[in-house]
């Protein structure tokens, strides 16, 4: 049977049932810690390289073009910006279909060449394009725990 | 082939909880690389990564994830894993894209954040044994130590406390070691009466887990002259893998160290070792491992290295000084980091440049080696100023 036929029952062979029991802490790391901390203030925080001319959002500790420290080069990116693409999802993460489908787009934030991944809100799929402006939706301030999502979504900039 | 040269080397501070994440520790050590020798990201023609089992950082294809990080933008990159040989074999995978003539320089970094892994990045380890035969049984990283420690232990008649001076040695080596995590000035008997982990193996037997990252540059001869006064070549490089099938090896003697060994002998014209290898970091994760390679090493006859120790051959002022580092035991055990940190260790004291480390007599000639894998790897980097 083996190496020819697919086995049809699991009471046809000897197996084993068995987990690799691991579980994990991670850290948002220093540029995270200021990410999710102004997160929490209801702002969008980026890292500027000078030398390379790029701002990445998230921000980082440094900048992957030329190896420059950008710890001292944090700023205020704002909250506005552009669908560089998107799409609409019907299944979940574990293959069941999703009762109401969600749409999910990419980012440009104003003025970076970062952005964020997120679900678009107040809107419809239908009406949704590539190069829509669009803003973030924080959450209730007292709802913030420091993560993405203390953004609720982004919307339609009106 | 061409010749290869070690130009600049960086070390993060080894620690058990690191804030920052795998990538951020891996640019650390990068540029710290970088900033040793003066070079830019620019002046980086590949990059090749060491890191063991992505279960420790919780990332999986950790490779990719560490790749910009490392200095990868836009660069050919590999990524080789050999659990804890790793960090060894990470110049050797670096060598050859240099020796080979492809590219004139070569960055080599290596990292593990293994505080991800909780409650202990010990559960990694249970998988890797035997699913049908051995898993049942629960085996951890410790007690299989214990068993190999056993056997060679009662092979060679060497006692315990005897084998607990390589503790005593290591930790205090490390108290001059600017990354060093557990420096300490500790006494047999404190090796002796720590917690019993597996016997024969107790706590302060054993290496922490810990976070780091290390970088290196490597450079043809004619970069190297530009970049350095003072380049260290990598003069013979070996490694080789045992069976996989761990009841099939007799534990008390690692073949794979030899035959790696060997190699890397043969490759820089070594024939008596003991002789002309002037100061070894063999890996040390525990206490009788040190024993274990100086032996496969050949730097000693089997059955000869606790004597080597107590007669303090193996100090940082003996005639083989052996892990002035501070080795895994001392300076810490971020698996992949800590063989480059290894490497790092002999290029600074073939240097002269290994501070209050320094071995004295103008060493030129050195050896770094790790272990690891399925317990069945070997590897072995020689070194000439």
């Amino acid at each position: 049977m083996a190496l020819i036929e697919r086995y049809q029952k699991t009471t046809d062979i000897s197996y084993w049932e068995g987990q690799i029991p691991m579980s994990y802490i991670y850290t948002v790391g220093r540029a995270g810690e200021k990410f999710f901390r102004e997160m929490m203030n209801g702002r969008i925080f980026g890292a500027k390289c000078e030398s390379c001319d790029v701002t990445y959002v998230p921000p980082r500790t440094y900048c992957e073009k030329c190896f420059a420290r950008l710890e001292d080069h944090y700023a205020d990116v704002g909250g506005k910006g552009t669908v560089h693409t998107f799409t609409e999802c019907h299944e979940a993460y574990d293959g069941t279909k999703k009762q109401k489908p969600s749409i999910v787009a990419m980012i440009r934030i104003e003025g970076t060449q970062g952005g964020i991944v997120h679900w678009l809100g107040e809107t419809h799929f239908k009406d949704v394009y590539i190069g829509m402006s669009v803003e973030a939706v924080f959450k209730a301030k007292k709802d913030r725990e420091g993560g993405i999502l203390d953004i609720k979504y982004f919307r339609p900039i009106k | 082939m061409r010749r290869v040269a070690i130009v600049g080397a960086g070390l993060t501070k080894f620690v058990r909880y690191a804030q920052e994440t795998p990538k951020e520790l891996a640019y650390e050590g990068v540029r710290m690389a970088l900033d040793s020798c003066e070079m830019k990201l620019s002046d980086i023609e590949c990059v090749v990564h060491g890191t063991a089992p992505d279960a420790f950082d919780g990332v999986h294809m950790k490779g990719e994830y560490l790749s910009d990080a490392s200095g990868a933008y836009r660069k050919p990159y590999m990524r080789h894993y050999v659990g804890g040989g790793t960090g060894v074999l990470s110049p050797i995978h670096g060598w050859f894209h240099v020796a080979s003539g492809m590219f004139d320089t070569c960055l080599v970094v290596t990292e593990e954040k293994m505080s991800c892994a909780y409650p202990h990045p010990a559960g990694a380890f249970l998988t890797i044994f035997d699913h049908t035969t051995e898993q049942p049984l629960y085996p951890t990283l410790i007690w299989i130590f214990a068993i190999e420690m056993n056997r060679f232990m009662t092979t060679h008649g060497y006692r315990k406390e005897d084998i607990a001076l390589v503790a005593v040695k290591n930790k205090k080596n490390a108290i001059d070691h600017p990354s060093a995590q557990l420096a300490a000035e500790i006494t047999v008997e404190d090796v002796l009466n720590s917690e019993v982990m597996a016997w024969p193996v107790n706590r302060l037997d054993i290496s922490p887990t810990s976070d780091g990252a290390a970088a290196i540059i490597l450079a043809a001869e004619h970069v190297a002259r530009r970049v350095t006064e003072k380049p260290i070549w990598i003069d013979g490089v070996g490694w080789a893998l045992d069976t996989a099938y761990w009841c099939t090896r007799d534990l008390y003697y690692p073949d794979y160290v030899e035959v790696a060994a060997r190699q890397a002998y043969k490759m820089s014209g070594i024939r008596e070792p003991s002789k002309e290898i002037h100061v070894a970091e063999p890996y040390d994760p525990f206490t009788y491992k040190e024993l274990h390679h100086i032996e496969g090493l050949q730097l000693c006859k089997r059955g000869e290295s606790v004597q080597m120790l107590v007669d303090g051959v193996t100090q940082r002022t003996g005639n083989l000084p052996c892990c002035p580092s501070g080795g895994a035991l001392g300076v810490g055990n971020p698996i992949a980091a800590t063989g480059l940190m290894k490497i790092i260790e002999i290029f600074l004291q073939l240097r002269e440049e290994a501070g209050k480390r320094q071995v004295p007599g103008k060493p030129t000639c050195g050896l770094a080696q790790a272990w690891g894998d399925l317990m069945q790897v070997g590897t072995v980097v020689v070194m000439r100023s």
